[in-house]
């Protein structure tokens, strides 16, 4: 059943991929917004380590939309802590570091996709014989 | 709503709020040297945008909004032309509160956001499609 295993894996995966993904694309909307602190989901590591997901609001507000989202599975928004200097605006988007973490979402992906699309060329072959 | 989707709603409220400070900052630019037509009369005075984070309930993500599009209340600076049709009795013509220097790097600004928001969105667009592609038979 190895192969079954392997299929939830990287479908959890490219959930957790798609959800930093908007983490980061409503970081670079609001990287003029005055006070908005920039988010980032938790890291994947901690995602598999996970049994019961629980419920932690972030953001004032956030409740309704992260209840919905965390009985989906998907890993809960957090503040990112790793700012630098802060503006006056408080605002504490960093641009370059959100396109590089886009970057990694985007390799992460294609190599989840290859992945996948490698083990069911094998289980294919193994079916077909 | 799925992730990807958000993901690229959210981008495209951010391009759109680029766009329009883009817009705000042609205006200003354009109308650097407006002043009045009658003496003593006020110029043009510039505008300001705000933004605002705002959390979309669909999608789960917060996307940008143009709060207000204001007047910067500050000072106008004055040009002694004793024949121009907006010079008070004195001979002072009140000129538009444009710097064109900080209009030019708010402009940059603005393009660098509008591009780094349509690299989210083509971003998406290929993760989508590259899902896609794994029904793609070998």
């Amino acid at each position: 059943m190895q192969p079954v295993n392997l299929f939830a894996l990287a479908s959890q995966q490219a959930d957790w991929l798609a959800s930093r993904q908007a983490a980061i694309a409503g970081n670079i909307a609001n990287v003029n917004t005055p006070g908005y602190k920039a988010v980032d989901v938790e890291p994947f590591k901690s995602v598999l380590e996970k049994k019961g997901v629980t419920l932690v609001a972030t953001q004032k507000g956030h409740f309704g939309a992260m209840a919905s989202q965390q009985s989906a599975g998907v890993p809960k928004l957090r503040e990112d802590d790793r700012t630098t200097a802060t503006l006056p605006s408080k605002n504490t988007v960093v641009m370059e570091n959100e396109l590089l973490k886009a970057g990694e979402v985007s390799r992460g992906f294609e190599l989840n996709t290859a992945i996948v699309k490698a083990f069911h060329r094998m289980m294919l072959m193994s079916v077909k014989g | 709503m799925d992730a990807l989707s958000a993901a690229r709603q959210i981008a495209a409220s951010g391009l759109a709020a680029q766009a329009e400070r883009l817009r705000v900052v042609s205006e200003n630019l354009a109308n650097a040297q407006s002043t009045g037509s009658t003496p003593g009369s006020d110029p043009y005075q510039r505008k300001t945008i705000s933004f605002a984070a705002e959390l979309d309930r669909a999608s789960g993500g917060s996307r940008v909004t143009v709060t207000k599009i204001d007047r910067d209340p500050s000072a106008y600076p004055i040009e002694y032309a004793p024949g121009h049709q907006a010079a008070d009795e004195n001979g002072y013509v009140k000129m538009p509160n444009v710097n064109v220097l900080i209009e030019m790097a708010d402009m940059s600004e603005a393009n660098r956001s509008y591009e780094a928001n349509l690299q989210v969105v083509k971003q998406a667009r290929e993760m989508i499609a590259m899902t896609i592609d794994l029904m793609r038979g070998q």
